[in-house]
């Protein structure tokens, strides 16, 4: 394990908080009346899925775990776990519907990601930049409404609802910033 | 996307940031009906208040043969008000702007923000706590009208209704973190305590800092849920310019008001001791040294105007920006300006 500072936290960071290895989902740097400085992380735990606040001291050390990425394809969805496979030895892992979180909706089977993974343990994925799917479901683009900024919102293969602009049709192909699920461009 | 643009994609996100111009309009009118004053502050200034949390903007003036000296942007109105009280202005007010730096990557902090500080001559803090209560409850009046001291903030219902809830800091320590307060001011309690609750206390880990990590993890997340709270008696060491508690100098007569965990508002019973604000002066220069930050002159003409005499008074500074956080149930500082700093300077 490498030791880190709050200074290089990083959202999506993996760290142990209090012996549970934990994922930083987001963090804030807090001033209170009259006192030094603070950063407080939402952190939810690897083993439970659980979301926690903790606020820490500005500066104050944590322990970094040490992540490895594999490339691995996914397969389907069984129960509340998703199932990826390893191209090239075939083995396969279970990530939980907890730990993958909002991902879940871009999700396309037999597409390759990379799994992160903790003492032979799936714990996420790495999100790509941009991720691209077929539109499935489009209203008219006529029917906009410029008044609202001319968008309106379509359904994607994989069932994720995305507000695109009014020339995007049923059959396209979109790309989508996973992280903030917002429209890129059309493929 | 900047705001400009997401205004024009979305018009009606404008009606959020109408609501800073209702609660501007109805904070000047609730003073105006208490006859206080309205005095305008610089905003650049030569000294700023010595305080070590704080970081400021430095800048230079330069004068006609270019000749510079060090100037600073304003962290709060607080000295040029009470050199005005000194003066004999009485009851006053400032809604102005204040800076502060490094206070960036925060939903709660933007480093230029709206501040408003209010005066009372003759009173001490309680009866603020009082002004606070009216206040709120007058622009709540303003922005959501009948809605009957009600206020729905991120889905939650606050109940406005005087009398808020009173809670010492030391009853909010012992009911919300089990800590019995009179021991933990003690440095070596204070350690202990922390490290058996699993925080990381290392040598140089001061004892404000202690206070504080248990403060914001286990005690400010729970204030002010439902209703307000006013959480009072600050230990001495985080008096600031609040003056000691005459039966306990443990504490300093400070408050602050908490509504849905938000910290809305921090009022002293001002010091008026020019010898002892002398002396915090020092030690907070002393520390803004010894933490490498900005050091400055303090103000002199302020240690003056307290020699001549600051009569007894209170008062308060309160977050506007938060306020209208709070009445246009927005859940960031960021989404009641229309200038964001972290769109400015994409920090």
């Amino acid at each position: 394990m490498a030791t880190i500072t709050t200074a290089n936290f990083r959202k999506g960071n993996f760290i142990e908080f209090r012996g549970e290895p934990s994922q930083i989902m987001d963090f804030q740097f807090v001033n209170p009346g009259k006192g030094s400085a603070f950063v407080r992380a939402k952190l939810k735990s690897l083993k439970s899925g659980k979301v926690i606040e903790f606020t820490y001291k500005s500066g104050e050390s944590v322990e970094e775990l040490p992540i490895n990425t594999r490339e691995m394809q996914y397969l389907y969805k069984e129960g509340d776990s998703y199932v990826f496979m390893d191209n090239f030895n075939y083995e396969q892992l279970n990530i939980s519907e907890a730990m993958i979180g909002e991902f879940k909706k871009y999700l396309k089977s037999n597409d390759t990601y990379q799994v992160l993974v903790y003492e032979d343990t799936a714990v996420g994925i790495r999100f790509p930049k941009k991720v691209w799917l077929k539109v499935t479901e489009a209203d008219d683009g006529a029917k906009g409404n410029t008044a609202t900024g001319a968008t309106k919102t379509v359904v994607t293969e994989t069932g994720a609802v995305v507000t695109v602009p009014l020339f995007i049709k049923e059959g396209d192909t979109i790309g989508i910033d996973p992280e903030t699920g917002s429209y890129l461009e059309r493929g | 996307m900047t705001t400009w643009r997401k205004l024009k994609r979305r018009p009606q996100l404008w009606q959020r940031y109408f609501i800073r111009e209702k609660v501007l309009r109805a904070i000047r009118l609730f003073f105006e009906d208490r006859k206080f004053h309205e005095v305008e502050t610089p905003l650049l200034i030569s000294h700023p208040p010595a305080e070590s949390y704080l970081d400021v903007f430095e800048t230079t003036l330069l004068d006609r043969n270019r000749r510079s000296k060090n100037a600073y942007l304003s962290t709060s109105p607080e000295v040029p008000l009470k050199k005005l009280m000194v003066a004999g202005l009485g009851n006053n007010f400032a809604l102005t702007k204040s800076f502060r730096n490094m206070e960036t990557q925060g939903n709660l902090h933007n480093p230029e923000f709206t501040i408003l500080e209010w005066y009372r001559i003759g009173v001490d803090y309680h009866d603020i706590m009082k002004d606070c209560e009216a206040l709120l409850l007058s622009l709540n009046s303003v922005v959501n009208p009948g809605a009957n001291n009600q206020l729905i903030y991120q889905g939650t219902n606050v109940d406005l209704t005087p009398p808020w809830e009173r809670l010492t800091v030391s009853d909010a320590f012992a009911k919300l973190a089990h800590i019995n307060f009179d021991d933990f001011l003690q440095e070596a309690v204070a350690r202990k305590t922390a490290k058996m609750k699993g925080y990381n206390v290392e040598r140089s880990t001061t004892w404000e800092e202690i206070y504080n990590q248990i403060f914001l993890n286990e005690v400010e997340p729970r204030l002010g849920r439902g209703k307000p709270t006013i959480l009072y008696e600050f230990p001495s060491v985080m008096g600031a310019l609040a003056r000691k508690k005459k039966t306990d100098p443990r504490f300093a007569e400070r408050f602050e008001f908490y509504i849905e965990g938000l910290e809305l508002g921090d009022c002293y019973s001002e010091l008026t001791d020019w010898k002892e604000q002398q002396q915090r002066f020092e030690g907070e220069l002393r520390e803004l040294s010894r933490l490498g930050k900005t050091v400055y002159e303090y103000d002199h003409d302020f240690i003056e105007a307290l020699k001549v005499g600051l009569p007894e008074c209170s008062g308060i500074a309160v977050g506007v920006d938060r306020l209208v956080m709070l009445l246009s149930d927005a859940k960031t500082i960021q989404e009641t300006l229309l200038f964001p700093a972290d769109e400015l300077f994409g920090v």
